[in-house]
């Protein structure tokens, strides 16, 4: 029966849609490419500390006094913290080291896989388990060097 | 245009206030209410689900359909009086991008399609179903309610993932 068919799809919809993977919010393949790695070293200008990612706005020095600015996506807060990257630890005007992919539009936003905080600690700006390279799962997303 | 500049204004106001600042800006609080959120919909949309699957005949056919409405309904709405708090409590935190996004947006039009079709199956439907022998036009009308209930419902769902990738 017709109905039938059309029911069962839209409870396979739904089971889809509330399944617990799907629950995180957006993973890294959603909006970055990992064939696209990048760094970046640059004054920090402005900080997002927000749910459900958090936001650090560098200007990375291009040769000759000229800036461009970039927009680097890290996890959200408490998984930051639960790394020993807390709010206090960057702060505007400090210097920002990020290693990242870029987004896949093209557009000057990086995800942020790890960051060397201003005080010289190399920590994991990924969220656990969003599937991104270096992603390990639940353990301690601290970095090795 | 005028509306949106009055509704982006009234979004970034909301986002704004200390609760908003707050709920975004903490460690678990902020998580914790999206669980709580999805807690809402499974309680809402799951219970809704086996109801209108009762309306269409494919489930629990040996149970009077009065019956299996009044027990329910009743905690169907317990389970939206959640999805309902939190939503509102999600929406403080990210009305600043929330307003621009159109997932959400549609997500809302498709909840008042959901909230128009639940009342007008109350008032016109509803009280002649539970009647001894309701005729079929009535039956076929209960059918069509439920289908378009489902539909929703899966769509209000898969929607409010999509705000997270528009």
């Amino acid at each position: 029966m017709f109905a039938r068919k059309l029911i069962a799809r839209s409870m396979l919809i739904c089971g889809l849609a509330l399944s617990p993977d799907a629950v995180a919010h957006h993973a890294f393949a959603a909006e970055f490419d990992g064939k696209k790695p990048i760094r970046l070293v640059g004054v920090v200008t402005k900080i997002q500390w927000t749910n459900p990612h958090t936001y650090f706005y560098l200007d990375v020095e291009t040769g000759a006094g000229a800036t461009t600015s970039w927009a680097c996506e890290a996890g959200n807060p408490g998984a930051l913290s639960r790394r020993g990257w807390n709010r206090d630890d960057v702060k505007i005007g400090d210097t920002l080291i990020v290693e990242g992919y870029l987004a896949k539009d093209g557009s000057r936003l990086v995800d942020i896989r790890r960051a060397i905080l201003p005080g010289g600690r190399s920590v994991n700006g990924g969220t656990p388990g969003d599937g991104g390279p270096e992603d390990r799962g639940a353990e301690d997303g601290t970095a090795q060097h | 245009m005028l509306e949106s500049a009055v509704v982006d204004g009234c979004c970034q106001w909301v986002a704004a206030t200390p609760l908003g600042v707050r709920l975004r800006e903490s460690a678990n609080l902020f998580s914790i209410v999206e669980t709580t959120h999805v807690l809402g919909i499974v309680g809402t949309a799951g219970l809704v689900t086996i109801i209108d699957l009762r309306l269409l005949g494919v489930l629990l056919p040996q149970s009077p359909a009065q019956d299996v409405l009044r027990s329910l309904v009743r905690i169907a709405w317990y389970g939206f009086a959640l999805m309902l708090i939190s939503g509102l409590l999600l929406f403080c935190a990210e009305a600043a991008d929330l307003c621009r996004n159109r997932a959400f947006a549609l997500k809302m039009v498709l909840l008042v399609a959901l909230g128009l079709n639940q009342w007008i199956f109350q008032v016109t439907v509803y009280p002649g179903i539970v009647a001894r022998d309701p005729s079929l036009s009535l039956r076929r009308r209960a059918q069509a309610a439920a289908l378009l209930s489902l539909i929703l419902w899966a769509g209000v769902v898969a929607l409010g993932r999509a705000i997270a990738y528009v």
